[in-house]
């Protein structure tokens, strides 16, 4: 039953992961300009027809873009992500540099979302009517409103210009090999930003779970039975939890959406600012390995969350759809 | 055991119940009947303290020396994990869905008693089988049971933990008619083995007629007349109580 559950969620998200390659290999091709004078960059005035021509051959550019996609796919298949057009290096070399920084802000801020909105979602939650309660809709509403390129722009200038305490961007010192300390102070910034902009709504999430489920008819059954407090708060909160989960699952994707203009503002050499560089350069390959890795990572962080609901929810691993 | 007097109960300036007073006698089945909207189940609430929020109760219901109106909200805790258990209409929700049986069995019985794990496992198997229940359900959840079985649930753990008074709640209107009478008979058992006493609200004068000794008849949040069965059944008083007696038959 289980590796039967294991195995569909592995095919599912494989089908997503070739959906989403090749709706972005088709955008991609769609979008104006043309790859062979991007190549050249500032020099692409001095190109002549034949000499575009020649480096679209070179490229395979001129190839049906179905047939591109069919030789890209059948080579990533096998591993190969092909070269940049940009650096010259292989694809995969470079987003293997840039893997670390994104895992570490997407794990550092994740972690600290969720455990900041399980430790607010709870308490307000539980209290209905209280000030806790009371707060917490306001505040998230308040700051999941805030644009978080705006909270980035308001931090750099108080943090760094003003105080000159933080650096504004980038993600380890020039030149030096950057010890622990020397990332943490870059990384403070940007997941400063995206834990702010985003703990208050996940919070909010829980918050209203946990007080539908607090109506439900078994806790005032326990209740009017003498049933501990702290029983009958363990109880709801797991299953407050399930769509609370569901909710960051459904977030998720949007989440790494948010988080590459953040990288973008702060220079953080990650994915997303990789992502964007590419698009701006149309650095193709480079750009379907980026994709295709956070596609992943996105895939993967489904995954898990799938499976602690699978651990939490008995009636998915009975199968029940009541 | 359990003296009502003057119990009102107000839900935003509309009065649920108005001056209800009523007795419970130790070691009998005492049944309080009316039509929905009468105003019962919220006197069941009132007495065991989880009125919804903004209902109001004024009055007294004294329960072994302590006016249950007036305690605080601790005293109340306490008084109902030590003298009271209350087994509610439905049955289906009124377990926690994700949580396994044996947790929940325990905490309604065995954890009320201060058994250990061990003492409540041996204990609750003869009960549930007694009451043709598997001990397999316990590794079960309560999705997988049917509401007859998790009434039967319930009442094992009311057998478990002999409460003072139980309560029960239209205990029977969510199962057919062969559990019903089943469920009555597992009161009565109750109630003359072990003599605990009980309240049993119910909409259904076959019930009362079946399983209770003393009868309280409400209507529209009043108590209209109370008395023994037999003597209410041979000559009600009030007209509503009539009414009510010839729609039986």
């Amino acid at each position: 039953m289980t590796v039967k559950w294991i195995g569909k969620r592995m095919v599912m998200g494989m089908i997503v992961l070739l959906i989403v390659s090749f709706l972005s290999f088709f955008i991609m091709h769609a979008a104006p300009g043309d790859p062979a004078a991007a190549f050249y960059g500032g020099n692409a005035q001095t190109l002549n027809a034949a000499e575009k021509e020649r480096i679209s051959r070179v490229f395979s550019l001129d190839r049906p873009v179905i047939a591109q996609y069919g030789t890209w796919l059948a080579e990533t298949v096998k591993g190969n992500f092909g070269v940049s057009y940009k650096e010259g290096r292989p694809v995969s070399t470079i987003l293997f540099e840039r893997l670390p920084n994104t895992l570490l802000l997407f794990g550092v801020t994740m972690f600290f979302i969720i455990v900041g909105s399980i430790w607010l979602g709870t308490a307000a939650g539980m209290k209905a009517g209280s000030v806790w309660d009371k707060g917490l809709s306001t505040v998230s509403i308040v700051t999941s409103s805030i644009p978080a390129f705006w909270l980035g722009i308001l931090f750099i200038s108080f943090f760094a210009v003003n105080l000159g305490i933080l650096p504004s961007s980038g993600s380890g010192d020039i030149g030096d090999e950057g010890g622990f300390w020397d990332k943490l102070r870059y990384l403070i910034m940007p997941a400063t930003v995206i834990i702010l902009t985003h703990v208050g709504i996940y919070a909010r999430f829980l918050q209203e779970s946990i007080k539908v489920e607090s109506r439900n008819y078994y806790v005032t059954v326990a209740r009017a039975n003498g049933i501990a407090e702290r029983v009958i708060r363990k109880g709801i909160l797991r299953n407050a939890s399930i769509p609370y989960l569901n909710y960051i699952g459904m977030t998720i994707p949007s989440f790494f959406g948010g988080s590459i203009i953040v990288e973008s503002l702060f220079s953080w050499a990650g994915l997303g600012q990789l992502t964007v560089k590419s698009v701006i350069t149309k650095d193709f390959p480079l750009l379907m390995g980026g994709i295709l890795l956070t596609g992943l990572i996105v895939v993967v962080s489904l995954f898990v969350i799938d499976l602690i609901m699978y651990v939490v929810n008995p009636r998915l691993r009975k199968g029940d759809v009541r | 055991m359990l003296k009502v007097d003057h119990l009102s109960i107000e839900i935003g300036g509309k009065q649920i119940v108005d001056k209800s007073s009523f007795f419970v006698p130790r070691g009998k089945i005492t049944s309080i009947i009316g039509e929905s909207g009468s105003g019962k189940s919220m006197t069941v609430s009132a007495l065991l303290g989880i009125l919804p929020p903004g209902a109001k109760a004024t009055g007294k219901a004294v329960f072994n020396g302590k006016n249950l109106i007036a305690v605080s909200d601790k005293e109340m805790g306490e008084i109902r994990k030590a003298h009271l258990f209350t087994i509610f209409q439905d049955a289906a929700n009124s377990f926690n869905s994700s949580v396994k049986m044996r947790h929940q069995l325990y905490e309604f019985s065995g954890r009320r008693t201060g058994d250990s794990s061990q003492q409540f496992q041996m204990k609750m198997k003869a009960i549930l089988d007694e009451l043709g229940l598997s001990a397999e359900i316990v590794e079960q959840y309560p999705f997988e049971l049917s509401g007859g079985m998790l009434q039967r649930c319930m009442i094992a753990c009311a057998l478990y933990v002999e409460p003072d008074l139980l309560i029960a709640d239209e205990p029977t209107s969510a199962l057919d008619m062969v559990l019903q009478q089943e469920f009555i008979g597992l009161l009565k058992r109750l109630n003359e083995k072990q003599g605990t006493t009980i309240l049993l609200i119910t909409h259904d004068l076959d019930i009362v007629a079946e399983a209770a000794h003393e009868m309280i008849v409400m209507r529209q949040g009043e108590v209209v007349e109370t008395g023994n069965v037999m003597t209410v059944f041979e000559r009600p008083e009030h007209p509503y109580t009539r009414r009510l007696l010839e729609s039986r038959f």
